[in-house]
This record gives structure tokens, sequence and C-alpha cells, in this order.
């Protein structure tokens, strides 16, 4: 179902960018398959983690690619910073927990509108947040 | 970039406000300024805010328009927010995004038959 090769980069260094991710990667959730549900759950999870990414490390990088294992396929979504880095990451995606003066809903929220998220993150050098959707018929 | 795009348009006692699909952080700030100074300026009865265009509901966008609201109250005014797509509710919901006890209707007709039929519900805050 996700077209073989799909795959895209973009860098966020502005607050506007953050549109520019929004629709870049709403095209890239619609080419790998997803209906419009799931393309606003993608989008939405995205969203969240480019602002907390331009928010706490200034700029950074995503990149998302067309994914498929054995019997199923879907799209992933890797945002990446050299930010300050999360000290505690199992509080940061605790519902309500926030640093900034967000509503504490981003991973939280993320998390749950997609399959899997991933966060890899040492204080000081950076965060790299992973995100999976996978299609539902297939899983 | 695109404040423009947020549309305020007074109707008998009422601001209609319309949102475009995607505003950046920037337009959605300007929201709560645009809002509570035609408010004034127009001594409206409140706002019914057009949501149906929008594609992407946001735990920040979501933040704007509950606190809009709740100013708009505080001003002595009614808000309705009007049209949500159903992948913005399915969304938004799942996220934990609450709009507080903000008035919600299936279309700007649907808000304007509550604004001409029904009072103000009691309780809503």
């Amino acid at each position: 179902m996700t077209p073989a090769g799909l795959q895209g980069e973009m860098l966020i260094k502005s607050e506007s960018d953050l549109v520019l991710v929004r629709r870049a990667i709403r095209e890239a959730a619609a080419q790998a398959g997803f209906g419009p549900t799931d393309v606003t759950r993608i989008v939405t999870a995205s969203s969240e983690m480019a602002r907390n990414m331009f928010k706490y490390a200034g700029e950074g990088a995503v990149r998302w690619r067309g994914i498929d294992s054995g019997n199923r396929s879907g799209i992933e979504l890797d945002f990446e910073d050299h930010g300050p880095g999360i000290s505690d990451v199992n509080l940061a995606l605790q519902e309500g927990y926030t640093t900034g003066d967000g509503l504490g809903m981003g991973l939280s929220g993320a998390r749950r509108l997609m399959n899997e998220l991933e966060i890899q993150s040492v204080v000081g050098q950076g965060t790299k947040i992973t995100l999976r959707k996978w299609h539902k018929s297939l899983q | 970039m695109n404040n423009d795009n947020i549309s305020v348009i007074k109707v008998r006692d009422l601001l209609m406000v319309t949102m475009p699909a995607d505003p950046d952080d920037p337009t959605i700030s300007a929201l709560q300024d645009k809002v509570l100074n035609a408010m004034e300026r127009y001594e409206a009865k409140g706002i019914v805010l057009d949501i149906s265009a929008v594609e992407t509901l946001d735990s920040f966008f979501a933040r704007t328009v509950s606190e809009t609201a709740q100013m708009v109250t505080l001003m002595g005014g009614r808000t309705i927010i009007a049209g949500m797509r159903p992948a913005v509710a399915v969304t938004a919901t799942e996220i934990g995004l609450t709009l507080g006890n903000v008035e919600t209707a299936l279309s700007v007709d649907r808000a304007l038959d509550m604004v001409e039929n029904k009072p103000r519900p009691r309780g809503l805050s």
C-alpha cells in the first residue's frame, strides 16, 4: 500500500516552517495510502513534534519514509534535533507534563495518534523522536 | 505571513470569524486580538468561529481557540465553534483536547439557528 521509495526531508528553522512541514507530511501520508482520518492523525502528531522541536531546540530536521515489514506497511517519521535533550523521558510522556507554556499534550497525544513512538535523547546533545503509523488492514 | 486570512465580518449582532485551512502560529495568535478588538468595536453579542476549512487542530491551536472563547465570555459574549471536520474531531478527542465549555455547531447555518432560537444555555461559563 505504501509506494516504494516514498521519502523526504525538511529542516525546521522558523515558525513558518511548521506550516510547510505539515503540508509536506500531509502529502506524504496521503501518498502512503492513508485515509483522511489517519492523515489528520499523522499531521497533527507531526505538528506537535515539530513545534516542540522548534520551541526547545530552535531548529531540527524531519525525515519521513515509507516502511514495509513483511505483511504490513506504513510511514515512519523522524524528528531530530541537537537541542537540550529530555532529562526524564517517562516524565515527558506523561499527559499534562510540560516544562514550557504548552498544554503538555504534545508527546502523550502524539503517542495516542500513532502506533509507535520512540524517544532517544541525550541531555546536552539532542533528541530523536521516531513516529510510526501502520496501515490498519494489514496489522 | 498570512494574517489577513482570518476574516472577521459583522453580521447583525454577531462576528463571523473564518479560519484558514492551515494557519501558521502568528495567524493563530492574531485570532485573539482580532476577535476581542472587534467585539469591543462592534459591540457584538458573540462570535461564530467557522473552522470548517481547518485541517489540523493541534494543541496550540486548540488552546488558543479555547482561551479566546473564555475571553469573549468575560467580555459578555457567546462563542460558537462551527463546522469541525470529522477527522479533526476524531483526532482532537484521541489526543485529549477539549474546548472546555465552548458551544459547538455542525455548521455556520446551525450556529445561527442556535443564536436565533435558543438563549445561551445556563451553566456554561
